[in-house]
C-alpha cells in the first residue's frame, strides 16, 4: 500500500501540481469517510494505535478527573501533557448528536495531518532546492537533467498522507498527530532559519514526547550549516578549482565563485546562539504554562514524574509494539534499574557516532535519530513509523538506489499484517501466547535496523558516486 | 528471510559471509530447491497419520476415571420420568411448546436447582466476515432481528457446596420444545440424570449450569444467544438485551405465575461463573448396529479446537471405564481410494523393513490404521478449513470456553428396550459425571495441552510442531523464486545498463521498478476485496436463486475489474513516462508470490487447514505461471507441456471450478451447479469464516495475477 501511495506520487511529477492536491484532497476525503465507522474499527483500543501516551481515551479520562477538581494524572491512568489536555480536553466531552463520538477531536487529528503534509512538502521543497544548487555548484546540473530529479516534497508529503499507518494512527484517535507535528515543525523552521520557530518546535515535541529531545544535534547542524549538501565535497571542490585557475574561463570561473559562496561553508554560531536563546524562553514559557495548570492540584514536580518519570522507568507493561514491554515483563526487579538505564543509553550511543559521520546531511540525521527513538522507545506506535516513513520520502533522489527495497516493503506488509492477528491469537481466541506477539514485534524491530543500516549506507554511496563523479568531471575539464 | 539473504548476495561480492553464501546458493539453484520442497511438502502431509502420536493427559489435576462412579439406577429411574413425562405431554397437543418447557423447569425446580427462563430472538444472516477478528462482543448486531419469533432457554443452575461461585461447568442439551423427539428426550434424560446427581454430591467445587437449548432455530443460535446475553449484562430491570428491543408483551413471564411450584422461578437472567468447560449431548437419529458408540466432534469456528485435554478425557473414560466406541468424523470417500491403500502398505513395509535394521526405530503402521487415519485426518482438515462450527459446541469458542459435542449413537433398536436403554443411559450418564468430575478438580482453565492439533483418531493426533513443517516446506519455495526471479531480472538490467554511456545518472530509480508490479498487484488485491464485499448487496436482492446471485456476482466482479483496470492502471496513464517502465513479468511473478506467501502465512496463523488445502492449489499455480506465448513459440515438448501444465492449473485454481471439482471428486457426481459455490460461501460468510476472506483476499487476486502473467504479452 505504501508503495502504492510512492507509486502515485512517482507518477505525480508528470501531471504537476493539480495532482498533488487532489491526491491530498482524496486522503482527507479517506479520513473522514473511515472516521464515520469507528465501532466497525475499533482502532482506538489496539495496541499498535493507542499506547498509554497517546490514548485519547486515557486523556478524556485524565480530562474529567481534572474536571472533578482531581490531579489527572490520579491513578496512573493518564500520562501525557497538562497543556494537551487543556487543548484536547474539552473536545472529547463535546457531542454532536447522531455523530461518532469524539468527532471533534478526529477532526483535529486530520487538521494536524494535512498540517504535517504541508510542512513535509515545505521542507522537501527547501531540501531539494539544496540539493539542485549542491548539484550545480559540482557542475553535475548537465548529467542530472538526463535522469530528472524527483520532486521529493510532494512525495514525501503524499507517502505521509497515504501511508496506511499514518492514516491508522489518525483514524484511531491517537495524539500521535500532534506529537509529530510539533517534531515536523521544529525541522521545518530550522530548515527554513526560522529559529523561534524552531526552538518552539523542539521544545514542544521534548515535552510532549521527551524522545525528540535528541534532535537538538541534527537542528544545531541545520542551523550551522544549512540543510543536506556534500560540503566536504564542495570545499574539496573549491580548493581544487583554486589551482587550475588559469585553465578555465575567467566569467565562467566568477559565476562559480559567486555560486559557492551562497552556499554556507563555515558553521555559523549566530543562529545556534539564538536558537539556545529560544529554546531557554520557549521552555520556560510552556513550564510556566504547565505551572499554572498544575497549580489547582499537584506541582510541576508531579507532571515531571507522572509524564516523562512514566516514559524513563517503563512502568506500563501492557503489550505494544515496541521491544521493551516483553523484557521488562521478564527481567528481575533487581535488575530493573540498571537494564532501564542500558536501554535508554543504547539510543544515547548511536547519537555521537552518527552525528559524526552524517554531520553533513542534518536532516537525513534527524531522519536516522527518529527511526532509532521508534525502534527503542518505550511505548512506541505506528504513528512514530508513519512519521519517519514520511520523512524518507524527503530523501528519494539520494536514497534511489537503496538496496533490499523489495524486501524492506514486503517484510513491512507481513509484519504488519501479522501482528494484530498474533495479538487477536492470544488475546482474543487463547490459542497463542505473548511470544507469538513478541515474535512480529522483533521481527518490526529487525526491520526499523535494516531500514536504517540501508538508508545511511544508501546516502554514504549517493556521497561517493557525487564525488567520483565531479572528480571525473574535473579532469574531463583540464584535459 | 530468505529474500533478505538474496539480496544480500548481490550487495557484497567479495566477502561472503556464510549465510550470504547460503542465500546464493539457495537462490541460484532455485527450481531444483523448489521442486524439492514442494514435493517434501506433499509427502510430508501423506506422513501426518504415521507421524501422529497417542493422546496422553496433559494436566495432573484431571485425573480421571480415578473414582467409581456414584450414579446410581435411582437417578436413572428419576431420569425415566422425565422422559415419560415428556413423551406424554407431547402427545396431549396443547401448549406443547410452553408444557415441555414447564415440565423440565418443574423436573429442575423440585430438584432444587435455580431455574430461570431465556427468552431469545433469532439473529438472520448477517454479512460481517471481518467478525472472528474482533472481540466476541463487539460484534453484536442489534437490528437484525425478528420479534415475531422466539425460542425459549431453559437453564438450571446448580450452586456448588464446595465453591464460590466464580467458576462454571455447562451442560447443554438441545431440545426443540415445539415438537418433542425420543431421542432428545433421551439426551435430556442422560443430563437429568448427571444433575439429580450433582445435586446431591458434596464434592462439587464449580457451579453447574444445564441449558436446554430450544434447537426451533437450531441448535447453534440458541446456545449462541444464551452465551450472548451471559456475558454482556445489562442492568435495567428484567428481561435481556433480545427482550427489550422487542416491546411485545412476554407471555413467558406470566407463564411463570401461573407455575405452581414451592420455589418462585426467578424471571431475570441467572449467572455462574466463568466457564471451565461445556459439555453438549446430543443423542443420534441413526443408529450403530454393533455396539453404542460415541461420536466427538470438536471443531468451532475458523478451525479453533478445545484444549486436547477434554478430549483426552471424554475419551478415556469412555473407553476405558464405559466401554463405549469412540469415533470421530472420517471422509468416508478416501477410504475405498487405491493409491492410498498401496501408499499404506509401502509405509507399512518400509516400517518394517526399518524395524528389522533396528528394533527401536517404531516406525510405521498397518496399511488399514494408514487409511483410516487418513480418512480421519482429511475430515479434521476439512472441518477446520471450512470454519464453521461442527455443532452448538461452536459458540462457546468465541468465548473461549473449551467445549465440545458429545453425540451419543444407540445400538440398532436399543431404545425400545427398557432395560438396553436404561443402561445406556446410564453409562452414558456416568460418563458425564466422570468429565466434571475432572474438570471440577482443574485449577485454572485448561491450559497445559493443545490447542492446535489434528486428530487421525480419537486417541491420536498430531500436533502443530509436526504439520507445520509440512507446510513450511510447502510453501518455502515462493520466497525463494521471488527472490531468485528479482535477483535475475534486477543482474540483466544493471548488464544491459553497463552497455549504455548513462551510467552516470544520479538518480536511477534502479532498485524502485518493482513499484510498478506492485501497484498492479495492490491494485488486483483491492478488487478482491471489492468482490469479496458484493455479495453483501447480491444478498439483499430478494428472490434471488443461488445460479442467478452466481451470475450476478461474476459479471459484477469482472465489471469491478475492468472499472478498476480503466481508471488506476490503465496503460494510458503512464503511457507518456519519460523512462519505459514496462513492467516486465518476472518481477510481477516475484511480487505475486510475495503476496501469495504473505498471504498464506498469515492464513496459516488464523486457520492452518485453509492455508495448507489452499497452499496444495496456489503454490503450483504461482511457480508454473509463465506467458504463454513465448512457450507456445518456441514448440519444444518442454515448453509446450509447461504451457498446457499452466492452463490445466490455472483452469483448477479458479476457486468456483476448485470447488466443483472437489465436490465432485469426494461427494459423488451428482448434480452439481455453479449454484452449489454460491450456497457454500454463503455459508461461510454466515458463519463469519476466514476462509471466505482468504479466498477474496488472497486466493483470487493470485488466481487472476497469474492468468495475467499467463496471457502477457512479452
Amino acid at each position: 500500500m505504501e508503495a502504492k501511495t510512492e507509486e502515485q506520487s512517482t507518477k505525480r511529477k508528470k501531471q504537476k501540481h493539480g495532482s498533488f492536491w487532489t491526491w491530498l484532497a482524496a486522503s482527507v476525503l479517506f479520513r473522514l469517510v473511515l472516521i464515520y465507522f469507528p465501532k466497525n474499527l475499533n482502532l482506538s483500543s489496539r495496541p499498535e494505535v493507542s499506547t498509554p501516551l497517546t490514548s485519547l481515551r486515557r486523556l478524556a479520562e485524565g480530562y474529567w478527573l481534572k474536571q472533578s477538581s482531581m490531579s489527572p494524572y490520579a491513578g496512573s491512568m493518564y500520562h501525557g501533557s497538562p497543556l494537551l489536555l487543556s487543548l484536547l480536553g474539552p473536545l472529547t466531552v463535546k457531542r454532536i448528536e447522531g455523530q461518532p463520538n469524539h468527532l471533534l477531536c478526529s477532526l483535529v487529528f486530520v487538521v494536524a495531518d494535512i498540517l504535517n503534509a504541508m510542512l513535509i512538502r515545505a521542507t522537501g521543497q527547501t531540501l531539494q532546492v539544496a540539493y539542485w544548487q549542491s548539484l550545480k555548484s559540482l557542475d553535475l546540473d548537465t548529467i542530472s537533467e538526463s535522469s530528472e530529479v524527483l520532486p521529493s516534497g510532494d512525495i514525501a508529503a503524499l507517502v505521509y498522507l497515504w501511508n496506511p499507518l499514518t492514516i491508522v494512527a489518525c483514524v484511531g484517535l491517537s495524539t500521535s498527530p500532534i506529537e509529530n507535528f510539533a517534531i515536523i515543525l521544529a525541522l521545518f523552521g530550522a530548515c527554513k532559519r526560522l529559529v523561534p520557530l524552531a526552538a518552539f518546535g523542539w521544545v514542544m515535541a521534548t515535552h510532549l514526547s521527551l524522545y525528540p529531545m535528541i534532535l537538538i544535534i541534527p537542528m544545531i547542524l541545520l542551523l550551522g550549516y544549512g540543510p543536506d549538501t556534500p560540503r566536504k565535497l564542495l570545499l574539496l571542490r573549491r580548493y581544487g578549482k583554486a589551482e587550475d585557475d588559469t585553465s578555465i574561463d575567467s566569467c565562467q570561473q566568477q559565476e562559480r565563485v559567486i555560486n559557492q559562496s551562497e552556499l554556507p561553508h563555515v558553521f555559523s554560531w549566530r543562529p545556534v546562539m539564538l536558537f539556545l536563546l529560544w529554546a531557554i524562553v520557549w521552555s520556560a514559557y510552556v513550564l510556566f504554562l504547565c505551572g499554572v495548570s498544575a497549580k489547582q492540584y499537584g506541582s510541576l514536580w508531579e507532571m515531571f514524574e507522572r509524564m516523562h518519570g512514566f516514559i524513563l522507568t517503563v512502568q506500563d507493561l501492557s503489550p505494544n509494539i515496541g521491544v521493551l514491554w516483553y523484557f521488562f515483563a521478564e527481567v528481575f526487579d533487581f535488575f530493573r534499574n540498571f537494564f532501564l538505564i542500558v536501554f535508554h543509553m543504547n539510543i544515547l550511543f548511536m547519537i555521537f557516532p552518527l552525528a559524526i559521520r552524517l554531520k553533513h546531511r542534518p536532516c537525513f540525521l534527524a531522519f536516522v535519530y527518529i527511526t532509532i527513538s521508534s525502534m527503542l522507545k518505550s511505548y512506541p506506535s505506528v504513528g512514530d513509523s508513519a512519521l519517519y516513513i514520511g520523512l524518507l520520502g524527503w530523501f528519494v533522489n539520494e536514497l534511489s538506489e537503496m538496496r533490499f527495497s523489495f524486501c524492506l516493503f514486503s517484510v513491512y506488509v507481513g509484519v504488519s499484517l501479522l501482528s494484530p492477528v498474533m495479538h487477536n491469537l492470544w488475546i482474543w481466541r487463547g490459542t497463542g501466547n505473548a511470544n507469538f506477539y513478541f515474535a512480529t514485534a522483533i521481527t518490526y524491530a529487525c526491520l526499523q535496523i535494516v531500514l536504517v543500516i540501508e538508508s545511511v549506507s544508501a546516502m554514504l554511496n549517493h556521497d561517493r558516486k557525487l564525488r567520483k563523479l565531479s572528480n571525473t568531471k574535473i579532469h574531463v575539464d583540464k584535459s | 528471510m530468505a529474500e533478505c539473504g538474496s539480496e544480500t548476495a548481490t550487495g557484497a561480492k567479495p566477502k561472503r559471509k556464510p549465510i550470504v553464501w547460503l542465500g546464493i546458493f539457495l537462490i541460484s539453484h532455485s527450481f531444483l530447491f523448489s521442486v524439492v520442497f514442494s514435493a517434501a511438502g506433499v509427502v510430508a502431509l501423506l506422513l501426518l497419520p504415521v507421524l501422529a502420536k497417542n493422546t496422553y493427559i496433559s494436566e495432573n489435576a484431571l485425573m480421571p476415571g480415578s473414582v467409581a462412579s456414584m450414579l446410581s439406577n435411582q437417578e436413572v429411574a428419576e431420569a425415566n420420568r422425565l422422559v415419560n413425562d415428556l413423551t406424554n405431554s407431547n402427545s396431549k397437543t396443547l401448549g406443547s411448546a410452553i408444557g415441555s418447557q414447564r415440565i423440565i423447569a418443574q423436573h429442575m425446580s423440585n430438584l432444587g436447582a435455580e431455574v430461570s427462563f431465556h427468552k431469545f430472538h433469532p439473529q438472520l444472516n448477517q454479512f460481517h466476515p471481518l467478525h472472528f477478528f474482533s472481540s466476541p462482543d463487539s460484534g453484536r448486531v442489534e437490528q437484525n432481528i425478528s420479534c415475531a419469533l422466539h425460542g425459549v432457554n431453559t437453564v438450571g443452575i446448580i450452586r456448588a457446596p464446595r465453591g464460590d461461585g466464580k467458576e462454571a461447568i455447562v451442560l447443554v442439551t438441545p431440545f426443540n420444545s415445539a415438537k418433542v423427539n425420543p431421542n432428545e428426550a433421551f439426551s435430556l434424560g442422560i443430563a437429568y440424570s448427571v444433575f439429580s446427581l450433582l445435586n446431591r454430591v458434596p464434592w462439587l467445587a464449580k457451579d453447574v449450569i444445564w441449558l436446554v437449548a430450544d434447537s426451533q432455530f437450531g441448535e447453534y443460535a440458541a446456545v449462541c444467544a444464551w452465551l450472548r446475553d451471559y456475558h454482556t449484562p445489562v442492568f435495567s430491570g428484567l428481561g435481556t438485551l433480545d427482550a427489550e428491543m422487542c416491546p411485545e408483551s412476554n407471555n413467558l413471564y406470566e407463564m411463570n405465575e401461573n407455575l405452581s411450584t414451592e420455589r418462585a422461578i426467578y424471571d431475570g437472567f441467572k449467572r455462574a461463573g466463568t466457564m471451565a468447560a461445556a459439555l453438549v449431548i446430543k443423542v443420534a437419529d441413526r443408529s450403530e448396529h454393533f455396539e453404542d458408540s460415541l461420536g466427538i466432534y470438536a471443531e468451532a469456528s475458523n478451525g479453533q479446537m478445545p484444549n486436547l485435554d477434554l478430549i483426552n478425557v471424554v475419551n478415556y473414560l469412555a473407553v476405558h471405564r464405559q466401554g463405549l466406541r469412540v469415533k470421530v468424523e472420517k471422509l468416508w470417500s478416501l477410504l475405498g481410494l487405491k493409491w492410498l491403500k498401496t501408499l499404506g502398505e509401502i509405509l507399512e513395509s518400509l516400517g518394517h523393513f526399518a524395524r528389522s535394521l533396528n528394533p527401536n526405530w517404531k516406525f510405521g503402521i498397518p496399511a488399514a490404521d494408514y487409511v483410516e487415519g487418513s480418512a480421519t485426518l482429511a475430515s479434521s482438515l476439512y472441518n477446520q478449513a471450512l470454519g464453521i462450527p461442527t455443532g452448538p459446541h461452536g459458540a462457546f469458542r468465541d468465548y473461549q470456553v473449551d467445549a465440545i459435542t458429545l453425540e451419543i449413537f444407540p445400538q440398532f433398536s436399543s431404545l425400545e428396550n427398557i432395560a438396553r436403554r436404561n443402561d445406556l443411559l446410564l453409562r452414558s450418564a456416568r460418563l458425564i459425571e466422570g468429565v466434571i468430575r475432572s474438570v471440577n478438580n482443574l485449577l485454572e482453565k485448561f491450559h497445559q495441552s493443545f490447542f492446535l492439533y489434528l486428530l487421525t483418531s480419537p486417541a491420536k493426533f498430531v500436533s502443530v510442531g509436526v504439520y507445520m513443517i509440512a507446510f513450511a516446506l510447502l510453501v518455502a519455495p515462493l520466497p525463494l523464486v521471488a527472490a531468485s526471479l528479482y535477483v535475475n531480472s534486477s543482474n540483466s538490467d544493471s548488464s544491459v545498463k553497463k552497455g549504455k554511456p548513462a551510467s552516470s545518472a544520479i538518480v536511477t530509480l534502479e532498485s524502485w521498478k518493482w513499484l510498478y508490479a506492485t501497484k498492479k498487484a495492490f491494485i488486483v488485491h483491492l478488487w478482491g476485496s471489492v468482490v469479496s464485499l458484493l455479495p453483501y448487496f447480491i444478498c439483499q436482492i430478494p428472490s434471488c436463486t443461488p445460479t442467478t446471485s452466481f451470475a450476478i456476482w461474476v459479471s459484477l466482479s469482472v465489471l469491478s475489474l475492468v472499472v478498476m483496470y480503466m481508471v488506476l492502471a490503465s496503460p494510458s496513464s503512464h503511457a507518456n513516462e519519460s523512462q519505459p517502465q514496462r513492467e516486465e513479468w518476472p518481477i510481477l511473478k516475484s511480487v505475486t508470490l510475495s503476496a501469495a506467501f504473505t498471504g498464506l502465512c498469515l492464513m496459516s496463523v488464523i486457520n492452518f487447514a485453509t492455508a495448507e488445502i489452499g497452499g496444495l492449489l496456489m503454490v503450483p499455480m504461482c511457480l508454473m505461471a509463465h506467458p504463454l506465448k513465448p512457450d507456445v513459440k518456441a514448440r519444444s515438448i518442454r515448453t509446450l507441456s509447461r504451457a498446457v501444465c499452466n492452463l490445466i492449473l490455472g483452469f483448477i485454481g479458479f476457486p468456483p471450478v476448485a470447488f466443483i471439482v472437489l465436490k465432485a471428486k469426494f461427494e459423488g457426481s451428482g448434480s452439481t451447479n455453479v449454484g452449489d459455490f454460491w450456497s457454500w460461501v454463503e455459508s461461510l460468510w454466515a458463519w463469519n469464516s476466514a476462509t471466505y476472506l482468504y479466498i477474496g483476499m488472497v486466493h483470487l487476486p493470485c488466481w487472476a495475477l497469474c492468468i495475467h502473467i499467463l496471457f502477457h504479452r512479452s
